[in-house]
C-alpha cells in the first residue's frame, strides 16, 4: 500500500491568479529515496506543504483534489495530527526554531506528538547523535551556526521518526560534505524521503527516483536512470571544474593583507591574506565556519580588523548571504536604487540585467525568495563597484538561474574585481577564473 | 539554580524594591542586580543594561524639573508655559534618586531574567497555559532577535555604500523590522504547526528535581517580599 497517494491535485494560493499546483498524481512507496527538481516558483515548495496538511490548512487558498499520507486525508486531518508521520524540515533553519537550548528545540516535536516522556530525552540525543551534533545539546540556539542550525532542525525532525521525510532544500546552508552527511543520515532512516533540492547532484546521487516539477506541473516522474537521460543539462552532476590560482594581471583594487579577526574572544581569522586584481573574478571556498564570510566581510569594509589591513580602491559593494536584508523600501525600484543616491533609471537598468523586469512597483516582500535574491543581486550591482563580493549569491538558487548568473558576472567581469565566496563547487567552477580554498588554522596567501 | 526560584527570586527582589523605602536597600538590590547581570555574555547585556540604566538616568535627571516637592531650593530655574518652574530642590533629587534605583533594579531584574535564566526550563516547568508561557519566551527573544536584524540591515546598507547614521537613519530601519518580524513570526508558526504544536495529548519531557539551593531561593523570595511587606 502506497505511503502517501496524491490525486488530481490542484491549489492556488489566497489571491493568485495562476495555480501554484495543477493537476498533480503521484503515489509515495515507504521507504523510497525521491529527489524532486526544478526552477525556483515552479511549485516544489508548494507540494512539499500540501503532502504535510500546511496547504490549504495554514495558507489557504483553493484547494482540488486530495492527498493522503499515512491513511489521513489532510483535507480532514490538520498538520499537527499528521506531524509524527509526516516530518517536515524547511529551507531557513533561523525560522524555525522555537527554543533557545539545542535539546529542548529536539525535545519540541516529541512532547506535541505525545510521546512517552521516558523516551523524550534518549531520542532528542539519540537524532543529535546521528546528525552529528551531539556536543551542541546544551548550547544556546542563537549562538550556533546556520550550518549548525540546520542540523539541529533536522535532528528535530528525524527525532519524530516519521514514515515520510520532506526536505525542502535542506543543504542550503551547508558545505559539500555537511551536505552529502546530512542527506546520508535522512537517507538511512529507513522513511520515505522527498527532498527538494537546488544542487542536483547530492540527491542524485542518493534517489531511486526523480520527480520534475515545472509551472506547477510534474513533468518527470521516473526512476533515476531513465531521468538522467530526460532532465536538461543543468540538472546533471557534473563535477566542477578546476581553477588554478594564478592572479589575474589587472591592478590590485583590494588588498587584505595579514589580517586577524575574532568574535568577542573566538578567533576566525588568524593572519589571513588576499589579493583582489581587476579583471579577475576569485571563488572563496571552504567548510562551514572556516571564516570566509568574516574574510569578505573584513575585504568589503564591513569589519575591521583587529590586526594587518585592508585596503580598496574605487567603490566596493557586498551582497550579504540573505536576500532578507534587502527589503527596505516600499517598491522594488526604490530599493535597487538605494546604491545610487534613488536614481530610478539606473535602478530599473539594474533590475532589467537581473530579468525583474516588470516587477519595479511591487513591494519587496510580495517577491518570491528567488526573485527576492535577484533583487538583492540588483541592489549591489546597481552601483557598478570595482569590488564586487557576493556572499553565497547562489543559495537556493536554480541551476538555469545559476548559470545566467555566471555568465551576467562573467560579461561584466572586466569592469572590477568580482569575489564568490560559496559552497557551491561547480558554480565556482563555472564563474571563477582561480580559487582560494579557506581551510582551518593554515595561511593563506593568495 | 533551576529556573522557577531563579525567576520568583527575581521577581521577589523586584518586588521588594518597589516597596521599600529604603534608598540603600534599593540601591543593593540595584548593584547586585547589575553584578549579575555581568555575568552574561557581553554582547547580549550591552543592549539591556543600556536600555535600563539610560532609562534611570533619564528618570533622575528629568523628574527634579518636572516635580513641585520640597523646600530647600538648590536651583531656581525660569518660568516654562505648561510645566511650571523650573526649580529644584533636595528633597527632588533624593526621591528622582530613589525612584531611577527602582527603576534600574526592576530593569536589571528583568534584564537577568532574559540574560541568565534557562527560558526554556521555565517554559518547560509551567504546568499551566503553556500557549502563553511559550508566547512570552518567544517574545523575550525577539529583542536579541530584533538587534540582530537591525545588524542585519544596517550590514546590507553598508554593503551598497550607504552609512546608517543618527536617530533619522536608524528610523527607517523600523518598518522593515516590524515587517520582517511578522514575516518570521508567519514562517515560525507554520514551522511550530508541522512539528504538531497544538496537537492534543501532548507530553512533557521530564525535568531536573529540585536541588536543596532552589527549595532555599523559593523559601527566600516569599520571606524577602514578606519582609518588605513587614518593614
Amino acid at each position: 500500500m502506497a505511503l502517501a497517494e496524491v490525486e488530481h491535485l490542484t491549489f492556488a494560493y489566497p489571491e493568485a491568479e495562476q495555480p501554484a499546483l495543477s493537476d498533480v498524481s503521484l503515489s509515495l512507496e515507504p521507504g523510497e529515496i525521491v529527489a524532486m527538481l526544478g526552477p525556483s516558483g515552479s511549485g516544489k515548495s508548494t507540494f512539499l506543504r500540501a503532502l504535510a496538511g500546511l496547504v490549504p490548512h495554514f495558507h489557504g487558498g483553493r484547494f482540488e483534489g486530495r492527498v493522503v499520507v499515512a491513511g489521513m486525508d489532510t483535507r480532514r486531518f490538520r498538520p499537527a495530527d499528521l506531524a509524527g508521520a509526516v516530518a517536515m524540515l524547511f529551507q531557513d533553519p533561523e525560522n524555525q526554531v522555537v527554543f533557545g537550548r539545542v535539546a529542548n528545540e529536539v525535545a519540541f516535536g516529541l512532547e506535541n506528538v505525545g510521546t512517552p516522556p521516558d523516551q523524550i530525552w534518549p531520542r532528542a540525543h539519540a537524532a543529535l547523535a546521528d546528525v552529528g551534533a551531539a556536543r551542541l545539546a546544551e548550547r544556546r540556539t542563537e549562538t550556533l551556526s546556520a550550518g549548525e542550525l540546520q542540523r539541529i532542525c533536522l535532528a528535530a525532525v528525524l527525532a519524530l521518526e516519521p514514515k515520510l521525510l520532506v526536505l525542502d532544500e535542506p543543504t542550503s546552508q551547508l558545505d559539500p560534505e555537511g551536505a552529502a552527511e546530512i542527506l546520508d543520515v535522512a537517507c538511512e532512516l529507513g522513511a520515505a524521503v522527498l527532498v527538494s533540492e537546488q544542487r542536483p547532484a547530492l540527491p542524485l546521487e542518493r534517489c531511486s527516483r526523480v520527480l520534475f516539477v515545472d509551472e506547477g506541473r510534474i513533468t518527470v516522474d521516473a526512476t533515476r536512470e531513465d531521468a538522467l537521460t530526460r532532465l536538461a543539462d543543468e540538472y546533471l552532476p557534473r563535477e566542477p571544474k578546476s581553477l588554478g590560482d594564478v592572479p589575474g594581471l589587472g591592478e590590485i583594487v583590494c588588498r587584505v593583507e595579514d589580517v586577524t579577526f575574532a568574535y568577542d574572544s573566538r578567533p576566525v581569522l588568524e593572519s589571513r591574506s588576499l589579493t583582489l586584481r581587476r579583471g579577475e573574478i576569485v571563488a572563496l571556498t571552504g567548510p562551514n565556519g572556516v571564516g570566509k564570510t568574516t574574510l569578505a566581510k573584513v575585504a568589503a569594509g564591513l569589519l575591521e580588523p583587529q590586526s594587518g589591513r585592508a585596503e580598496r580602491e574605487g567603490r566596493c559593494c557586498y551582497l550579504s548571504q540573505d536576500p532578507g536584508r534587502y527589503l527596505i523600501k516600499e517598491r522594488v525600484e526604490d530599493e535597487a536604487a538605494l546604491a545610487v543616491g534613488g536614481d530610478v533609471r539606473r535602478a530599473r537598468r539594474a533590475l532589467a540585467e537581473v530579468g525583474l523586469t516588470g516587477f519595479e512597483h511591487r513591494h519587496p516582500r510580495d517577491l518570491s525568495s528567488g526573485e527576492r535574491e535577484r533583487l538583492a543581486l540588483a541592489s549591489v550591482l546597481v552601483a557598478d563597484p570595482d569590488v564586487l563580493i557576493l556572499d553565497e549569491p547562489t543559495r537556493g538558487v536554480d541551476p538555469p538561474r545559476k548559470a545566467e548568473l555566471a555568465a551576467q558576472l562573467r560579461r561584466d567581469a572586466g569592469r572590477r574585481a568580482t569575489l564568490v565566496v560559496t559552497h557551491d563547487l561547480v558554480f565556482a567552477g563555472d564563474v571563477a577564473d582561480r580559487v582560494v580554498p579557506l581551510t582551518a588554522k593554515e595561511h593563506i596567501h593568495a | 539554580m533551576s529556573p522557577v526560584p531563579a525567576a520568583a527570586l527575581l521577581a521577589a527582589l523586584a518586588a521588594v524594591a518597589l516597596i521599600t523605602d529604603r534608598g540603600w536597600v534599593v540601591a543593593a538590590i540595584a548593584i547586585g542586580l547589575l553584578l549579575l547581570c555581568l555575568r552574561a555574555p557581553r554582547g547580549r547585556r550591552r543592549m539591556y543594561l543600556v536600555g535600563t540604566l539610560g532609562s534611570a538616568l533619564s528618570v533622575f535627571l528629568l523628574s527634579p524639573l518636572v516635580s513641585q516637592v520640597g523646600t530647600h531650593v538648590i536651583w531656581d530655574g525660569p518660568k516654562i508655559p505648561v510645566v511650571g518652574y523650573l526649580d529644584v530642590t533636595s528633597e527632588e533629587i533624593a526621591a528622582a534618586g530613589i525612584q531611577a534605583l527602582r527603576l534600574a533594579a526592576v530593569g536589571l531584574a528583568f534584564a537577568a531574567y532574559a540574560l541568565l535564566l534557562d527560558l526554556d526550563r521555565l517554559l518547560q516547568a509551567a504546568g499551566f497555559a503553556r500557549r502563553s508561557v511559550l508566547a512570552a519566551g518567544l517574545a523575550t527573544r525577539l529583542v536579541p532577535t530584533l538587534e540582530r536584524d537591525a545588524a542585519g540591515f544596517t550590514e546590507a546598507l553598508r554593503g551598497r555604500g550607504l552609512e546608517v547614521d543618527g536617530l533619522r537613519g536608524r528610523a527607517r530601519l523600523l518598518s522593515p523590522l516590524v515587517a520582517g518580524s511578522l514575516e518570521r513570526a508567519l514562517n515560525l508558526a507554520e514551522a511550530m504547526e508541522a512539528r504538531g504544536f497544538g496537537r492534543v495529548g501532548r507530553t512533557r519531557a521530564p525535568s531536573a528535581p529540585w536541588t536543596r539551593l532552589d527549595r532555599l531561593a523559593l523559601v527566600a523570595a516569599v520571606l524577602l517580599v514578606l519582609g518588605a511587606i513587614w518593614l
